[in-house]
């Protein structure tokens, strides 16, 4: 946890409690009442996650992203786009803990200082895991049709990849 | 979409898991029932069970430090992984290179050993098969490992609610809300909870946002006539959401970077900025193509 989240969590707590009351709301009951709905929506969040996950873990375990990145590679490449970021780009949308896991990897094979492992670092605070926020958000009231939102999230996470680059090379290259 | 890209994941893995692992037998990587002839160097007698030696790998490479286990016809083979270990060892050992080879031996004298490599048939589709089944199990826990932080923080919202908080916090930003949720009531408590999910994301309070977005979900999920299609609202707090509007680099990435992570302040900052400002320009640009719902 970074500094700012260690004060402003049990502030946050406190504050919101101290509030509660100040405002003479009985504050337990109505907690107790808000608690209940944690479960049913994480119940209901269920069938969308594993449709989600299993997808993609099917699709990591192929080795069809391997392949996918020797394909573009030098598309992307003539375009000034660091062939070493492209796992991140693509893996960044589809899974959290696997995007971490390629950072990490980077960051292991071409040091911390390097330009394209703070490209990729930036590449992933700059972006969510957009299918697990789909999955999970759209899940909790049963959407299934996603209409454009899917497009949008993933319109945004090539923004934040170019972006990265582009400000990565101007401060740091 | 959603369509297209889940059923392309999936046969896109399919065909690629088929198509790899039949380039390897018709290649022959896995080297099936292949013979190798293992020198053993530094031994008296013939290898006996669980023991630990410095033998050299004549037919292999240069590999020291093998561990060898037999219940006679099978034997174990543990070789410290090197880099010079020859590619379908290296693919035997997998990732987990603690892994021991399962090898039948042949011949098993003083200075020999005569293995014969087992077959490895269909390996990625197995692979493949066995991460969806491992994945299918983690997604549940997952969802139900969320119950406890949702309902702590779902019961704090909702004091903040009747406490009179969220409005108050609503004010501050309500002509930017306005603006981008123009379907939303403006006293409707949609409001409050998009307020509350965006300030979480913004001081990256990951186990808060996500019990309010969800929340904000139920509360636009209200004014949603087509209950199972996204509204344009919902789609433009999604787009919010996927984009990150996180003003602090994750503390993963601090964790990760050590002191590094210092300059990254600034490069985050600016990619979130472009990726937040494409993703709302986006939203609002489907809005109006697509219409209502």
């Amino acid at each position: 946890m970074n500094q700012i989240g260690i004060v402003v969590m049990p502030l946050l707590v406190s504050a919101i409690v101290a509030w509660g009351m100040w405002k003479r709301v009985a504050v337990y009951e109505v907690f107790v009442d808000g608690a209940k709905e944690g479960f049913d929506i994480a119940v209901r969040i269920i069938p969308y996650l594993v449709a989600i996950l299993f997808a993609i873990a099917m699709f990591r375990a192929s080795g069809a992203m391997e392949f996918l990145f020797s394909f573009i590679g030098p598309v992307v490449e003539w375009f000034g786009f660091p062939r070493e970021l492209l796992p991140m780009a693509i893996t960044r949308p589809l899974s959290g803990s696997g995007s971490l896991g390629v950072l990490a990897d980077m960051v292991s094979t071409y040091g911390e200082d390097a330009l394209v492992v703070k490209m990729a670092a930036t590449l992933f605070g700059s972006t969510e895991t957009t299918l697990y926020v789909l999955a999970v958000y759209f899940g909790a009231v049963g959407i299934r049709r996603t209409r454009y939102a899917l497009q949008v999230g993933l319109m945004a996470d090539a923004a934040g990849a170019v972006a990265a680059v582009i400000f990565c090379k101007l401060l740091f290259g | 979409m959603m369509n297209y890209l889940w059923g392309g994941l999936i046969l896109i893995s399919m065909i690629f898991a088929v198509g790899g692992d039949v380039y390897d037998i018709t290649r022959d990587t896995y080297e099936n029932e292949r013979v190798y002839v293992l020198g053993i160097d530094r031994v008296s007698g013939p290898l006996v069970n669980n023991q630990s030696l410095s033998v050299v790998l004549k037919d292999v490479s240069e590999a020291q430090g093998v561990t060898y286990k037999t219940d006679g016809e099978r034997a174990q083979l543990r070789i410290d992984y090197s880099e010079q270990l020859p590619e379908q060892w290296k693919i035997r050992f997998g990732e987990d290179t603690d892994q021991p080879i399962s090898v039948d031996v042949i011949n098993n004298t003083a200075d020999k050993l005569k293995v014969r490599l087992p077959g490895i048939i269909w390996p990625r589709l197995d692979r493949m098969m066995q991460a969806a089944f491992d994945m299918a199990e983690f997604a549940a826990r997952l969802a139900l490992g969320l119950i406890g932080l949702m309902a702590l923080w779902l019961g704090l919202m909702k004091i903040a609610e009747h406490s009179g908080l969220v409005s108050a916090l609503v004010k501050l930003i309500r002509p930017l809300l306005k603006k981008l949720f123009p379907d939303v009531p403006e006293d409707h408590p949609a409001m409050g909870a998009i307020t509350l999910n965006l300030s979480a994301n913004m001081l990256g309070l990951g186990n808060a946002a996500t019990p309010m977005g969800i929340k904000a979900m139920e509360y636009l999920q209200e004014l949603n006539e087509h209950k199972q299609s996204a509204s344009n609202s919902m789609c433009m707090f999604l787009a919010l959401n996927t984009s990150s509007v996180q003003l602090l680099p994750p503390v993963t990435v601090i964790a990760l970077l050590g002191v590094s992570a210092g300059g990254l302040f600034v490069s985050i900052f600016l990619a979130t900025l472009c990726s937040t400002i494409v993703a709302v320009l986006a939203a609002k640009w489907y809005a109006r193509r697509w219409g209502q719902a």
